[in-house]
């Protein structure tokens, strides 16, 4: 239960970090911990795989492409800005905090009606039996997405010297 | 809950000390190793042997002055070493160093962190590994430093793939990623005297995962981002004393728990060395303790091993590891793994 | 409350690394000479300056890391389902045809040459 709270705790000061550091390495690397802590309230949740997929793409792939980018770019303070009305952004926010709650609520109230398949206990084998025997499709149309990244990646990046074939 | 702790502390205790203990006697060994290789003495006059020279880096680590230059990110500058050393320590905490035994009425798994995703901790801890030299090279604030740490970076990433194509092919084939079913899994002889080793299984991805830990660990032929003659040290240059022995104590460490993982998966782990069977026999209960020997010295042979190539082969060129990753190691490890469950398949 | 091996084990880490920099800041010496702040280009005035322009293959790289990494997060439990699975030929049917899409997307990357570096 603590540590629930911990991670939870850490998981917030960390996003908050991210988005109102005046450094963009430090909120880079507040990205990374946020993800870190993320990972940690998955395997808390019982969700182990999950967890470790976290870890491994999220935190280390994603996180480094961010990390990457303002390294690379050695933005070090990003002229920002500043919305002068102040109260519409605090508005703004607590009316999106507000209606990701009640949408929160109205969903775990209504679980049951969500999902048509239960999983009898927590372990990997049965989800995993599960995704490859009704989940098939998401599971193939994830890789058509996939392949559709990598050639938008590709093409997005070309350099104009030599001409596309 | 008090023996629990006890448990814990101690497993903690034993996997720590293990690899950070054995730390000096493995620089020692390879600078001994590359004097004898190429045939000159190496350091031989502290203690019997040079056996105490590495206590003397130590204390000379320790007794050097903290140079932090005024153009670096201090906070940064300072964390980085620290957030290398953890994150290489971080794989350590999954790998079992016997199989679970009894002791005082209860099972005991003797890894720190036994969990449901298995040898997946040690893969997602060793992907943040990369993590450490990037905020030590943009942290340095000069640019050699940067781009060497871009260059370590864009290397370890790239030779991640092809790990963990082995990694697939390997708990394809093992049928869990638990480790101890995969130890189990390796036991057993062909003929009486070949161990069913995964080595001998898959060879190809053996060579995958051999070639890919090396480029992990940032070790000869791969280690261009700390490449001595080219960029002067790379991604810790502008480091000295103890920072510098702390990134020092990472890569190897790193190496340790890469060693481990690649015998794991492919030399059986910690099952006991093809002739130790009959010792086991003749001493009840000392199964454990063979199974620590037997992983030691697995480990110290690879670490030799680590040595032993770094000391013979020469560095590649940065666009010939690159190429090498993407072009020809990422696809051997894709068809390996087509071949290997059409074969699976068809067998049955 | 598995949680709490891995935690204790990520604070001592954390802990081993902080006590060796500590210890060497109180027992090294400190003296403030101006040479020692200078960047460091093997002895040489430092020149030009820290920011330049970096490939963009690094970015690329990074970026097809990250999507072939998830390919293979995919076909983790694909593997340690396998083995107790009802139906293995439709698992190969699924492999199989998930491999095309990955080999497709593989050597358009390698035919781009998006991933080649010259020298």
């Amino acid at each position: 239960m603590m540590i629930d709270i911990l991670i939870t705790l850490f998981a917030v000061i960390f996003s908050l970090v991210v988005v109102f550091s005046n450094r963009t390495v430090v909120s880079a690397f507040s990205l990374l911990l946020a993800l870190l802590c993320i990972g940690g309230a998955y395997f808390q949740l019982g969700a182990n795989f999950l967890s470790a997929v976290q870890v491994l793409v999220n935190a280390g792939a994603i996180a480094i492409l961010f990390v990457f980018v303002m390294m690379l770019i050695n933005l070090e303070h990003p002229v920002l800005n500043k919305d002068k009305n102040k109260f519409k952004l605090i508005l703004g926010a607590f009316a999106i905090l507000v209606s990701l709650g009640v949408l929160a609520i109205v969903i775990n109230t209504n679980l049951e009606s969500f999902s048509k398949d239960f999983l009898l206990d927590n372990s990997m084998k049965t989800l995993f039996g599960k995704l490859f025997e009704v989940y098939y499709l998401p599971f193939e149309l994830a890789t058509m997405l996939l392949l559709g990244a990598i050639v938008s990646v590709v093409v997005l990046t070309k350099q104009d010297k030599e001409p596309l074939e | 809950m008090l023996e629990t702790l006890i448990e814990i502390i101690a497993k903690i205790v034993v996997i720590l000390a293990l690899p950070l203990g054995s730390l000096p006697l493995i620089i020692h060994v390879e600078r001994r190793g590359a004097a004898f290789i190429q045939k000159r003495l190496g350091p031989n006059r502290v203690g019997p042997f040079g056996l105490l020279q590495p206590l003397a880096d130590v204390a000379k680590f320790m007794f050097k002055e903290e140079v932090i230059p005024s153009h670096v990110k201090p906070f940064f500058f300072t964390a980085a070493p620290v957030i290398a050393l953890t994150f290489a320590i971080l794989p350590l905490a999954c790998i079992p160093v016997t199989g679970p035994f009894q002791f005082m009425g209860r099972e005991i798994f003797p890894e720190v962190f036994r969990s449901e995703m298995g040898i997946f901790f040690a893969f997602a801890a060793s992907a943040l590994g990369s993590y450490g030299i990037l905020l030590a090279g943009w942290a340095s604030n000069n640019k050699y430093s940067m781009l060497g740490a871009l260059r370590a970076c864009a290397q370890m990433v790239s030779y991640e793939l092809s790990l963990s194509t082995a990694l697939v092919a390997m708990v394809f084939l093992y049928g869990s990623n638990d480790i101890h079913q995969m130890v189990t899994a390796q036991s057993g002889y062909w003929f009486g005297f070949i161990p069913k080793w995964g080595f001998f299984v898959q060879p190809v991805a053996a060579t995958l995962f051999l070639v890919g830990i090396f480029a992990e660990s940032n070790r000869l032929p791969f280690d261009l981002a700390e490449g001595e003659s080219e960029i002067v040290a790379g991604y810790h240059l502008e480091y000295s004393s103890m920072k510098f022995a702390l990134f020092f104590m990472a890569e190897y460490i790193h190496m340790i728990g890469l060693s481990a993982l690649f015998i794991i998966l492919f030399f059986g782990g910690y099952s006991v060395l093809p002739g130790m069977d009959m010792l086991v026999d003749l001493i009840p209960g000392s199964l454990p303790i063979f199974q620590l020997i037997s992983l030691v010295t697995k480990v110290a042979l690879m670490i030799w091993f680590f040595v032993w190539v770094r000391w013979t082969l020469p560095r590649f060129r940065y666009d010939q590891l690159m190429n090498l990753g993407w072009q020809r190691l990422l696809p051997l490890g894709i068809v390996n793994l087509i071949v290997t469950v059409l074969f699976v398949y068809f067998r049955n | 409350m598995d949680f709490l091996p891995f935690i204790i084990f990520f604070i001592i880490a954390n802990v081993v690394g902080i006590v060796l920099i500590v210890i060497s800041n109180f027992l090294g010496q400190k003296k403030k000479l101006e040479r020692k702040n200078d960047i460091y280009e093997s002895g040489v005035n430092p020149v030009g300056s820290t920011t330049r322009q970096y490939d963009i293959k690094f970015y690329l790289t990074a970026i097809l890391f990250l999507l072939f990494d998830v390919e293979i997060v995919f076909l983790l439990p694909w593997a340690m389902a396998y083995t107790d699975s009802t139906n293995k030929a439709f698992m190969i049917a699924g492999f199989v045809f998930f491999m095309l899409i990955l080999l497709v997307g593989y050597f358009f990357v390698i035919n781009s040459k998006a991933l080649k570096w010259e020298e």
